[in-house]
């Protein structure tokens, strides 16, 4: 933003904003840090009856097990509670989603911006309206038939209903996306002598790949933090991270096991700090694409 | 090489015209271009004969030979567009190169053909670059390369050179009925400048909301216009039309009389003639004060108010009026185009 | 695009929606006009020694065999809608006869399970989906009058809450507020009473359940609105101040009206998006004060009985509800498209 006089902001207004945006920084970050120091003390420190500074200085860790830090819960949800095989579930599942959508997406996408027919609009709207169905009602819909086709409990099958559900969302984000890229380009392909499809081949993907990268963060988030299919439809041995960590808090109240429930939900947020960190002006495009363009 | 035939084309989104029952022979070799103001379906025209578009009515035939279900790869032509379509990702040399290799012609021929066609456009400098790396007329010039590198049947530009500034634009016009005269390959050309119009096109074909208003070489064009649109489209600046009434071979209008027009029916009329036709005298057929004055440069320009309307009078350039000064101008009859008041068709003089 | 090719283009994201978006709410219509079957019991008589004795027992054979030959249960029509789980009608009339006001009458309501779902979603719903575009507008200003180089960090910061997914967002916010855990423990101390649980409240469970949700749909609104004020044209920003507005008439009559098709956009988003509010719910283990739509089917699915007509049943009312708040928006499409 230029500096002229009529743009400085008067030191009152710049105080009262700063100070704001301090509380909600604290208000936004202190959870996960907590959380994240906290994952590596015992549950008598994390959850202190007594005085909740144990949780900073880690007196009840030091006394139980010899150090202030401990990775305990860690080794308990990731080795003895085979946290591992669920994050196993979650590469699979997350990369088999990310993959299949984009693929779909990105066909069908590119068809509906090239489509100068009035279907094309009618299908974009049929979408928004799947896009507002919540998950959990399409899962009632999906139990009965999956039980008598024996179709229930598989990662495939989880795979491909997660791909489905996120088919709405990144039509939309690839079709805005698709539309910014010049009409001229896939025309002249055509007129140079490709069919659509190698047109689309030859012209279109070597230059679609920031929408196609931004859309795909999105889809790996919808699968990466589902818990409303995952939980539904897989069985307990295939089960995902995000609904393992909910099986930790209801099955076993025994001491120590809520520990475990930190340590993997703090598991579970790292890579997504990671991702934001990578991809954070993506995501920002991506949020506002669909937004600035109405 | 080919002819081209338009057959009752037709295009319409739902109710809206984009092209009107358009019917036109286009020769072999010929070099035809589409004029006609902003919106008025010369594009649309342009896609269509490409198969970009699909038509609403009417066939189109290349060669004698019925395109309408064809894809643009199977009807053999090449085009250049307004905004160039180059291909962002390969370099200028791939993008040349690029027709040859999605048709199958073999790899041998691929460089010699890619280079020879370069060289016409005077490229051979920046094949290794990517299009962003190019001026707009380096662009323009790749895109045209890419047009000629293999031999369509039809070329068809769409405003090609409007993204360049004055002088380039000349120099490409050049460029480009130079590459005709080589090639001989039947083009259709779009744009909405007369002057590219009068220079390139064996044939003019003006078009307004749609419609095609006047087909002819551009001096027919100019000198006989078919209507009220093309005589006020046509020129610059354009053609002075006055709206009055005709008694007894007489033309009257406010500050207008213009004798000499023996044989022509009585009634209201439409009286067009150009500015640089028309001269300063001391009496004569217009008499009204001035309106403003310019100076051209090799000439100034008086107009005066008459009839209406306003009305341009070209002048030496020493000539010097006043605004509000009375002056008068001599509009002989031979010079005069007349049009029907209601339709606006021409009305030729016996 | 010609039809052919568009065709071939959608058909596998077609595919993928017609079978697993569009044939679920088949299904779930289906399976809620239909009751799982009874069992079917036999009577056998036992005769011994002391003569006879007449017992009933469920004959497992008949009944896995009915089963099996109506996997779809017994067709019931619409009883389960009208039932005490979902619409529950006939309850509604006798509350309405018997309750001595209004008020009793819509407490009385509330304690219904469906319209007490229904009420805690709307209200979530229409609470949070204001508040957090409010509040992302705020932070989108105060990050604007930061310098640059602060910029992305704060960015980053404020985009942890929303990424996460709300199963554990939920869970990292309620180990704070735990009565054990640190926010628990300050407003024990705040309150000055040392047994102050937020779990065991009702309205401090929904006001800890909007809070979280606020959190977690601010950040979407801060960046959807931080991008929306970089691109306020700037002319006629300059054009405003030369023309003597004051700064709060330059964000009254630039601003604002610029950025209002992005407040109805994410409002509308949102409104989806709030609407299915369920993970925070279980995080929280709030389900005995608070219960949302998404959560009954979630809870009517799970367990040991998986009542799946129920769940159908609240899923149907669920769309209802979706397509009756989408509505005002799919009317305008129409009638704009109409006119074009
Ligand atoms: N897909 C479409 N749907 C509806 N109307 C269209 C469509 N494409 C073009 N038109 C309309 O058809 C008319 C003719 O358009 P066209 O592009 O052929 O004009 P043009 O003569 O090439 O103009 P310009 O000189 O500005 O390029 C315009 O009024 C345009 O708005
Ligand atoms: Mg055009």
């Amino acid at each position: 933003m230029s500096t002229t006089v009529a743009d400085r902001r008067p030191a009152s207004l710049r105080l009262a904003l700063g100070a704001f945006l301090v509380f909600w920084l604290i208000l936004a970050a202190f959870p996960f840090l907590w959380t994240l120091w906290g994952s590596f003390k015992v549950e008598g420190d994390f959850f202190s009856r007594a005085d909740w500074m144990n949780a900073v200085s880690g007196t009840l860790t030091e006394a139980e097990t010899g150090a202030p830090f401990t990775g305990d819960g860690y080794y308990g949800a990731w080795v003895q509670e085979e946290f591992w095989r669920a994050g196993l579930n979650t590469v699979i599942v997350t990369v088999s989603v990310v993959v299949i959508s984009l693929t779909f997406g990105t066909l069908g996408g590119y068809a509906l911006s090239r489509s100068p027919y009035r279907y094309a609009f009618w299908l974009l709207i049929i979408a928004l309206v799947f896009r507002a169905m919540p998950p959990i009602t399409l899962v009632s819909g999906y139990l009965l038939p999956f039980f008598e086709w024996n179709l229930w409990g598989h990662l495939p099958t989880t795979i491909i209903v997660l791909v489905a559900i996120n088919q709405p969302f990144t039509l939309w984000m690839l079709t805005s996306f698709f539309r910014n890229i010049p009409k001229d380009l896939d025309e002249s392909a055509m007129v140079d002598g490709c069919s659509r499809f190698q047109a689309f081949r030859h012209v279109i993907i070597p230059v679609m790949w920031p929408g196609v990268i931004t859309t795909g963060l999105f889809s790996f988030l919808l699968a990466y933090n589902d818990f409303a299919v995952t939980s539904m439809l897989l069985s307990r041995e295939n089960l995902t991270m995000v609904p393992k960590i909910e099986s930790f808090l209801g099955t076993t109240q025994t001491r120590g096991n809520v520990m475990f429930a930190v340590a993997s939900v703090v598991s579970v947020t790292a890579p997504l700090f990671i991702l934001v960190m990578f991809f954070q002006r993506q995501i920002v495009s991506g949020l506002t694409a669909g937004a600035v363009k109405g | 090489m080919a002819d081209i035939q338009l057959q009752n084309l037709s295009k319409r989104w739902g109710t809206f015209v984009g092209v009107q029952t358009m019917n036109l022979h286009i020769a072999d070799g010929e070099f035809l271009v589409l004029l006609g103001p902003s919106g008025c379906g010369k594009t649309t025209t342009m896609r269509m004969i490409a198969g970009l578009e699909d038509t609403t009515e009417g066939d189109i035939l290349i060669g004698g030979a019925r395109v309408n279900d064809l894809e643009p790869k199977d009807r053999d032509i090449a085009m250049v567009f307004q905004s160039y379509g180059l291909y962002p990702t390969m370099t200028v040399y791939e993008n040349i190169r690029f027709p040859l290799k999605v048709r199958g012609i073999p790899q041998a021929e691929h460089h010699e053909r890619v280079m020879r066609a370069s060289a016409t456009v005077e490229l051979d400098d920046f094949l290794q670059r990517k299009p962003a790396a190019l001026s707009g007329g380096q662009r323009q010039r790749v895109a045209l390369a890419r047009a000629i590198v293999r031999k369509p049947k039809v070329f068809l530009m769409d405003e090609p050179l409007s993204n360049l500034d004055a002088k380039l634009r000349v120099s490409t016009r050049a460029q480009i009925k130079n590459l005709h005269h080589e090639l001989k390959t039947t083009t259709i050309y779009v744009t909405h400048d007369q002057i590219e119009a009068m220079t390139l096109a064996d044939r003019v074909v003006v078009m307004n909301k749609g419609a095609v208003q006047q087909v002819g070489t551009p001096l027919d064009i100019y000198d006989r216009p078919a209507n009220t649109f093309v005589a006020g489209f046509i020129g610059s600046p354009a053609m002075n039309l006055i709206e009055g009434r005709m008694t007894g071979g007489v033309f009257e209008a406010d500050r207008v009389r213009i004798p000499g027009f023996g044989g022509i029916a009585d009634g209201p009329v439409t009286l067009g003639f150009r500015a640089e036709d028309a001269r300063i005298a001391d009496t004569g057929e217009i008499a009204a004060p001035v309106y403003s004055m310019e100076l051209l440069g090799d000439a100034s320009m008086a107009t005066v108010q008459a009839g209406g309307a306003l009305v341009a009078i070209k002048a030496a350039k020493d000539f010097m009026a006043q605004i509000g000064q009375p002056i008068a101008a001599h509009v002989p009859a031979d010079i005069c185009h007349l049009f029907d008041a209601a339709t606006g068709q021409r009305i030729e003089r016996p | 695009m010609k039809h052919r090719s568009f065709f071939w283009f959608f058909l596998p994201t077609a595919t993928a929606m017609l079978l697993f978006i569009a044939f679920p709410i088949v299904s779930v219509l289906i399976q809620s006009v239909y009751a799982p079957h009874e069992q079917v019991i036999i009577e056998v008589e036992n005769c011994g020694p002391f003569g006879c004795t007449a017992t009933t027992t469920v004959d497992q054979e008949a009944t896995r065999a009915l089963r099996e030959a109506q996997p779809m249960g017994r067709f019931v029509g619409l009883d389960i809608y009208f039932n005490r789980a979902h619409l529950a009608v006939s309850e509604i009339g006798a509350l309405w006869t018997a309750a001595p006001d209004l008020g009793t009458f819509f407490s009385r309501l509330l304690g219904l399970p469906f319209y007490g779902a229904l009420s805690f979603t709307l209200t979530y719903t229409f609470l949070v989906t204001p508040f957090s575009l409010m509040l992302g507008f705020v932070i989108a200003l105060s990050v604007n009058a930061l310098p640059r180089i602060l910029r992305g960090p704060t960015i980053f910061f404020s985009l942890l809450p929303m990424i996460v997914t709300p199963l554990v967002g939920g869970l990292i916010l309620f180990w704070m507020i735990d009565s054990r855990g640190v926010l628990g423990a300050f407003f024990q101390y705040l309150s000055g009473d040392p047994d102050l649980s937020v779990k065991a409240s009702t309205p401090m469970m929904w006001v800890m359940l909007i809070v979280y949700g606020i959190w977690s749909s601010a950040p979407f609104a801060f960046v959807v609105y931080y991008a929306g004020l970089q691109t306020v044209p700037q002319d006629t920003l300059e054009s405003a101040m030369i023309d003597g507005a004051t700064r709060w008439q330059r964000i009254r009559y630039v601003m604002l009206p610029h950025l209002l098709p992005l407040t109805t956009f994410m409002a509308l988003i949102k409104i989806m998006d709030n609407f299915r509010v369920f993970e925070p719910i279980i995080s929280f283990q709030a389900s005995a004060h608070a219960q949302s739509l998404s959560y009954f089917i979630y809870s009517d699915l799970g367990g040991e009985t998986r009542l799946l007509s129920s769940a159908a049943a609240t899923s149907v009312l669920t769309i209802i509800g979706i397509v009756i708040l989408l509505s005002p928006v799919l009317v305008r499409t129409w009638r704009s498209f109409g006119k074009a």
